[in-house]
C-alpha cells in the first residue's frame, strides 16, 4: 500500500511495515464489501422458509451440525472476511434479542446491499443512501405497528401462542410433530412466565436431550430431569412425597481449609480417627434422618462407604450433581441449599410429589424425573430422537419457539408471516418514496424492492415461480387492501395467512429491519479498508 | 553537533540516515498531506469510515484521532499530526479530523513559499500572529449561552451534541442520542468526573433501545448456585459496598495446623465454619439488603443470604464499585467489622432486568446522584464500539459547553469568516507576510471544501456562493448547507459547535505546522526500524545530504 510518493516516484515510509498492508479506498471498497455481504447473504438464502434447506457443517475436530437456524450456521461457518463477520453478528444480535428470524435479517440484509450496489453504480453518494435506508425503515416499522394485530390470551387459552410458535418451527427439521413441540413450549413458558411483569426468564426451562425413541416422545416435565442415577444400584427407584435434602458438602469428614496434619504415633490414635470417621458418617445421615429426609441430593461425591451406609440406613442418594442443576431443584422444590449438615432444618428440606428413576430402551442410562415439585417454577423439556444431531437441532428449534413465546408474553403484537408483513411494508415505502424529493426517493424505492428478496426466497425455496407468485399476490394486496396475503408455501390453497394461521411476532419483524438498515448502513458508510496483506 | 571539516570524520553510527535542508522539509511536508489525505474523507455528516484491520482486531470509525492512532504510523513527522489529534482528543474531545486536516492544509499552502525559497522562519512568525488574530476574532464572534434557564440551556446543548453526531454513523438517531447525552451530562453536574459516567456496551436490539439509567448499572457478576432464590427487586434497600472476599477458605495462604488428638478436628473445621458464618452474620446485621464486593462472593455466602432474602453480587468491578458508592451515598468497607449505617448506600430502586441476552444489576434514584449510566445496544460489536466513541465526543463537546458555554456556528461557517477576516487583515500589511496571512487565510477553507468534496457537491461553485454572502454584511453565519448542496445560514439551523473546540484545533494545528516547518533535518537511527531503514534509507538517500551546509543545527528528535 502506497500513501504518497516523492519527486522520484519512490514512496514514502509513513505507516509502520507499509509494504505489507494492502489498502482499498473508495467505491472500489464499498464495491468489494458488499460484495462480501452478499456471498454471506446467499448461503443462507435457501434456508428461509417452510421448504427451506438445513445447512451441514463440519467442524474442525470433525464435529457435525446439521441446521436450519441462520446464527447457527453463520457462526459455525467461521467467516473470515470482515464484513462477513459483520453479517454473523447482526445475526447472532439477532438471536439474542429475539431468538428467531437469524436468517430473514441476514437476507434482508444481503437485498438491502444489492440494491444499493445498483445505486452507487449510478454515482449515487453512499451516504445519501445510507440515510434513504433510514428514513425508509422508519416508515417500514410504522406500517408493521399498523398492520399489526393483538390477540388475548391467557393461562387457559394459549392456543394463538401456539399457533405462533407452530410458524417458527415449521421451517425446522422437526416441522412434522410441530404442534406438540409448539405446545410444550408454550407451557413450558407459561409456568415459568412471571404474567404480571412480563417477564420470563429462560433459565429456568431446562432442555435436556437424549439420544432413542422417537420426536414424538419428547414431553414437558412440570419439574427436574436430572442426568444422574441412584448412587446405589439397590436404592429405591421411586419416592413417593419426596422430602429432599439439597446438600453441598460432601458424605466425608469435614476439612478445614487451611493447611493441616494429623500427627498419628500410636495404635490408639489411629483406631481414635478411624472411630471419629465412622461416627461422622453415622453423625451425617443422622442428622437427615432426623429431620425427614427421604432423598439426599448431594453436589459432591462420597466414597462407596459411606454409600453403603447410606443404602443401609435406607436413605436414596444422588450424587455428583452439577451447581446449575442443584440450583433448579432448589427452586422447584422450594428447598434450601444447605451448605453443611450443622443446618439442615425440616424448613430447608425441598418437596417433591414423586421422584423417580427411569431407563430407557434396553440401555443402561437411566435419568432421574423429579416431579409434582412444590413450586413447579422450573420446568424441563426432555426431547428424544433418532440421532445426536437431530437432538441438537430440536434443541436448537425449541430454544427459537421458547423464545417467540416469551417475546408474545413481553408483547402480544403479530403480524402475519408468509412474507406478507413484507409485501405490505414493500407497497407502503413505495409509496411514501414518491413524496419525498431528492436522491433518498431512489433509495427509499430500493428499500422497497429489496424487502421483497424475502416474499422471492420463500417462493423460490418452496418451488414456486418467484416473480409470478409475488407479483400476483402484491397485486392482491392492493386490490383487497388485505396486508394478511402472502405467499401460499405449504400450498394449502389460500394465500390468506389468517386462515393458515402463519404468525410472527411483531417486535422480531421489526428488529430484523431496523438491525438490517443499521448495518447496510455501517457496511455503507466505509471507503477505506486496511488490512495486512494476505499472502 | 560539531564542525565538520574537510576529511570525512564518522560522527553518527553507520547506516544512520541524515538529510537535511530544503528537500527535506518538503519531503516532510509531503508525508504529512499524505498522511491528511487518509482521514480527509471521514470529515462532516457525510464523511465515510474507515476499516482497519490491525493485530487487536477491527476497528470501524470515523473518529479521527481513532485512526490517526490505528495507523501505525512511523514517519516522525507525520507523527506531530497523530500527536495533534490525540491532544485534541484529550483537550476537548471533537474537532480530531479537523485539527489534522487544517495542519495538513496549512503545510500544503507553505509548501510553494518553501520552494520558492523563503525561509521557513518568516511563514512561521506570519501563521503564528494569523492564528492568533483568529482565535480573537473566534472570541468575538462566539455566542453566549449563558445565563439562560436550565431547560433553555439543555435544549442548546443538544444542538452542539447533535453537531458532532451529525458525523457518526449513529447519526440517524441524533436528536435520540443527544438528548440522552445531555441528559447524562446534567445529571452529573457542574464538576463532572467522567468515570463516573459509565458506558455499557450490549450487543443487539438497535439503538434505539438503548438508554440512561440515572443511577449505576452493569452486568450480572458470576454467581454461584443459589443466587436464583435471591429476590431480584427492592424498594429502597440498603446497601453495603465490600473490599472483602466472602469466601470459605484458609485464612492464611501458608499457615499450617498441627494436631495429634483427632477428636480437635472438629474444632477446627467449626472454627473456619465460624469465622466466615461471623462475617456473613455482620454483613446481614448491618440492615442491608444488597451486598456487594469488589471480590469473590463464594457459594456458600451466595446460600446464606438467599436464605436471608439478601442479593449479592461478587467480583463487581472496581469502576462499578466506586460508581455505586457515589451514586447511593455509601462508602466501601475493607472489613465487615463494625458497619456503622452511615457507611451503607441507598437508592429508590434496585432491580435485575434482562437486557438483550444479558442480566443486568439497575440501581436507579440515588441521593448522590452524580453518576449516569447509559447502556447501548447495537445490531454488531464494532458498531457499538463506534457507538461509544461517537457518544464519547459528543459527551466530552456537552461538557465542555457545559463549563464554557459560547457557541460559534458550524458547517463550515466561523471557517469562511475567519478567512475572510484574515484576508482582508492581510491588505493592511505590507512586506511577505500578507502573502503568508494569505496564504493561511486560503487554507481554512479547506473545512467547508472538503465537507462539499465528502458530500460530492461541487466545492468550488459553494465556495464561491460562500465568499460573496461572507462579504456581504451579515453574512457571517453562513455556512454549507449539506441537505441540498447550497448555502444557509447554519447557526440559525442550529449546527453549532462550542468555540473552544474551533480554538484548540487551530492553535493546535497551527503549532504542529510551524513545527515541522522549522525541521530541516532529520537524523535517523537506523537500528530501531531496521526492517524499515533500508526502504527509508533508499527513499531519503538520494537528496539532501548536502555537507557543510551553513544553518544546520536543528536537527528533529525522533519521538
Amino acid at each position: 500500500m502506497a500513501l504518497a510518493f516523492d519527486e522520484y516516484g519512490r514512496p514514502f515510509i509513513i505507516i509502520r511495515e507499509q509494504e505489507q498492508k494492502s489498502r482499498v479506498r473508495g467505491l472500489d471498497a464499498q464495491k468489494a464489501n458488499i460484495q462480501a455481504a452478499k456471498a454471506v447473504a446467499r448461503i443462507l438464502r435457501t434456508s428461509l422458509g417452510p421448504k427451506g434447506m438445513d445447512k451441514m457443517l463440519q467442524s474442525p475436530d470433525g464435529d457435525v451440525t446439521i441446521t436450519n437456524d441462520g446464527a447457527t450456521i453463520l457462526e459455525q461457518m467461521e467467516v473470515e472476511n470482515q464484513i462477513g463477520k459483520l453479517m454473523v453478528e447482526l445475526s447472532r444480535s439477532q438471536d439474542y434479542e429475539i431468538g428467531d428470524g437469524t436468517t430473514g435479517v441476514v437476507v434482508t440484509a444481503g437485498a438491502l446491499l444489492e440494491q444499493a450496489e445498483k445505486l452507487l453504480d449510478r454515482g449515487i453518494h453512499p451516504i445519501r443512501v445510507a440515510e434513504g435506508y433510514e428514513m425508509a425503515s422508519k416508515i417500514a416499522v410504522e406500517t408493521l405497528e399498523k398492520i399489526s394485530t393483538k390477540f388475548e390470551y391467557d393461562v387457559l387459552n394459549f392456543e394463538p401462542l401456539v399457533q405462533t410458535c407452530m410458524t417458527t418451527l415449521s421451517s425446522k427439521i422437526v416441522g412434522r410433530c410441530k404442534r406438540d413441540l409448539a405446545e410444550i413450549a408454550v407451557k413450558a413458558v407459561l409456568s415459568v412466565a412471571d404474567l404480571e411483569r412480563r417477564d420470563v426468564n429462560l433459565d429456568l426451562i431446562k432442555v435436556e436431550g437424549k439420544v432413542g425413541g422417537r420426536l414424538e416422545d419428547t414431553e414437558l416435565v412440570y419439574g427436574i430431569v436430572v442426568d444422574k442415577d441412584m448412587s446405589h444400584p439397590q436404592m429405591p427407584k421411586q419416592i413417593e412425597d419426596a422430602k429432599i435434602a439439597i446438600l453441598t458438602c460432601p458424605f466425608e469428614p469435614p476439612k478445614p481449609k487451611t493447611k493441616h496434619k494429623v500427627d498419628i504415633d500410636s495404635v490408639e490414635k489411629f483406631q481414635a480417627l478411624q472411630e471419629q470417621e465412622k461416627q461422622y458418617f453415622d453423625e451425617m445421615v443422622k442428622k437427615c434422618k432426623d429431620v425427614g429426609t427421604t432423598l439426599v441430593i448431594c453436589q459432591w461425591g462420597f466414597d462407596d462407604e459411606a454409600n453403603h451406609l447410606l443404602m443401609h440406613r435406607g436413605l436414596p442418594a444422588v450424587r455428583w450433581v452439577g451447581g446449575v442443576e442443584l440450583e433448579l431443584i432448589a427452586i422447584a422444590t422450594g428447598g434450601r441449599i444447605v451448605p453443611r449438615f450443622q443446618e439442615l432444618t425440616a424448613e430447608k428440606l425441598g418437596k417433591a410429589g414423586l421422584v423417580r428413576e427411569k431407563s430407557f430402551g434396553t440401555t443402561k442410562d437411566r435419568m432421574l424425573y423429579i416431579e409434582e415439585c412444590a413450586n413447579s417454577k422450573a420446568v424441563t423439556i426432555f426431547i428424544r430422537g433418532g440421532n445426536k444431531m437431530m437432538i441438537e437441532e430440536t434443541k436448537r428449534s425449541m430454544h427459537d419457539a421458547l423464545c417467540v413465546a416469551r417475546n408474545l408474553i413481553r408483547d402480544n403484537s403479530i403480524v402475519y408471516g408468509g412474507g406478507s408483513a413484507e409485501i405490505a411494508v414493500s407497497l407502503a415505502v413505495e409509496a411514501a418514496a414518491d413524496k419525498i424529493p431528492g436522491v433518498e426517493q431512489y433509495a427509499m424505492r430500493a428499500f422497497a424492492d429489496a424487502l421483497d428478496a424475502v416474499p422471492m426466497a420463500l417462493a423460490e425455496n418452496s418451488g414456486l415461480q418467484p416473480i409470478d407468485t409475488l407479483t400476483a399476490v402484491k397485486a392482491q394486496q392492493v386490490k383487497e387492501n388485505n396486508p394478511r396475503l402472502g405467499i401460499d408455501c405449504n400450498d394449502a390453497g389460500t394465500n390468506d395467512m389468517q386462515e393458515q394461521n402463519v404468525f410472527e411476532t411483531l417486535i422480531g419483524k421489526k428488529q430484523q429491519l431496523q438491525l438490517a438498515t443499521q448495518v447496510v448502513k455501517m457496511i455503507l458508510k466505509i471507503d477505506d479498508v486496511i488490512t495486512p496483506h494476505v499472502y | 553537533m560539531s564542525n565538520m571539516l574537510q576529511p570525512q570524520i564518522i560522527l553518527l553510527k553507520e547506516g544512520t540516515d541524515t538529510s537535511q535542508g530544503k528537500p527535506q522539509l518538503i519531503s516532510n511536508i509531503n508525508a504529512c498531506v499524505a498522511v491528511v489525505d487518509a482521514v480527509r474523507t471521514t470529515l462532516g455528516p457525510r464523511g465515510m469510515d474507515k476499516l482497519i484491520h490491525s493485530d487487536k482486531g477491527v476497528t470501524i470509525s470515523n473518529d479521527g484521532a481513532t485512526i490517526m492512532k490505528l495507523l501505525d504510523i512511523v514517519h516522525p513527522a507525520a507523527n506531530i499530526l497523530v500527536d495533534i489529534a490525540k491532544s485534541q482528543d484529550a483537550e476537548v474531545g471533537d474537532g480530531t479530523t479537523t485539527v489534522v486536516l487544517l495542519a495538513g492544509e496549512f503545510l500544503r499552502e507553505a509548501k510553494p513559499f518553501i520552494e520558492d525559497g523563503v525561509h521557513p522562519q518568516l511563514i512561521i512568525r506570519s501563521f503564528r500572529t494569523a492564528a492568533q488574530l483568529a482565535v480573537q476574532k473566534i472570541k468575538e464572534l462566539a455566542i453566549s449561552i449563558e445565563g439562560k434557564s436550565l431547560e433553555e440551556k439543555k435544549s442548546l446543548l443538544e444542538r452542539c451534541a447533535a453537531t458532532t453526531l451529525s458525523s457518526k454513523l449513529v447519526g440517524g438517531e441524533k436528536e435520540f442520542f443527544s438528548k440522552m447525552v445531555v441528559d447524562a451530562v446534567t445529571q452529573l453536574g457542574e464538576d463532572s468526573r467522567l468515570n463516573m459516567l459509565g458506558i455499557k456496551k450490549v450487543q443487539g436490539g438497535t439503538m434505539r433501545d438503548s438508554f440512561l439509567v440515572h443511577g449505576v448499572a452493569f452486568k450480572k457478576t458470576f454467581s454461584y448456585a443459589g443466587f436464583e432464590q435471591q429476590p431480584k427487586s427492592f424498594e429502597s434497600p440498603k446497601i453495603l459496598l465490600l473490599n472483602v472476599e466472602l469466601e470459605l477458605k484458609s485464612e492464611k495462604e501458608n499457615a499450617e495446623v498441627r494436631l495429634s488428638d483427632p477428636s480437635q478436628y472438629q474444632s477446627i473445621v467449626d472454627a473456619e465454619w465460624n469465622i466466615i458464618y461471623d462475617k456473613l452474620d455482620k454483613c446481614v446485621k448491618s440492615g442491608a439488603k444488597i451486598v456487594l464486593s469488589r471480590l469473590a462472593i463464594g457459594d456458600l455466602a451466595t446460600q446464606y443470604f438467599a436464605d436471608r432474602d439478601v442479593f449479592c453480587a461478587g467480583r463487581v468491578t472496581e469502576e462499578d464499585l466506586q460508581r455505586v458508592a457515589s451514586a447511593t451515598g455509601g462508602s466501601v468497607q475493607t472489613t465487615v467489622n463494625n458497619v456503622v449505617p452511615e457507611v451503607l448506600g441507598i437508592c429508590e430502586k434496585f432491580e435485575e432486568k434482562q437486557v438483550g441476552n444479558e442480566r443486568f444489576n439497575i440501581f436507579s434514584g440515588c441521593p448522590g446522584g452524580f453518576t449516569a449510566t447509559i447502556v447501548l445496544r447495537g445490531g454488531a460489536d464494532q458498531f457499538i464500539e463506534e457507538a461509544e466513541r461517537s457518544l464519547h465526543d459528543a459527551i466530552m463537546i456537552v461538557r465542555r459547553a457545559f463549563k464554557n458555554s459560547t457557541v460559534v456556528a458550524g458547517g463550515g461557517a466561523i471557517d469562511m469568516e475567519l478567512s475572510r477576516f484574515l484576508r482582508h487583515h492581510a491588505r493592511t500589511i505590507e512586506g511577505k507576510s500578507q502573502l503568508f496571512i494569505n496564504a493561511y487565510a486560503k487554507a481554512l477553507e479547506v473545512i467547508p471544501r472538503q465537507l462539499c468534496d465528502n458530500a460530492g457537491f461541487d466545492a468550488t461553485d459553494v465556495l464561491n456562493k460562500l465568499r460573496h454572502k461572507h462579504a456581504l454584511p451579515n453574512g457571517a453565519l453562513f455556512g454549507v448547507d449539506i441537505n441540498t448542496g447550497g448555502i444557509v445560514d447554519t447557526y440559525g439551523n442550529f449546527v453549532w459547535e462550542p468555540a473552544v473546540v474551533k480554538i484548540n484545533a487551530l492553535t493546535a494545528a497551527t503549532e504542529a505546522a510551524c513545527l515541522i516547518l522549522s525541521v530541516d533535518e532529520t537524523i535517523r537511527n537506523p537500528k530501531s526500524e531496521s526492517a524499515q531503514g533500508e526502504g527509508a534509507a533508499a527513499a531519503m538517500g538520494g537528496r539532501g545530504r548536502g555537507r557543510g551546509m551553513p544553518g544546520r543545527g536543528r536537527g528533529m528528535r525522533r519521538r
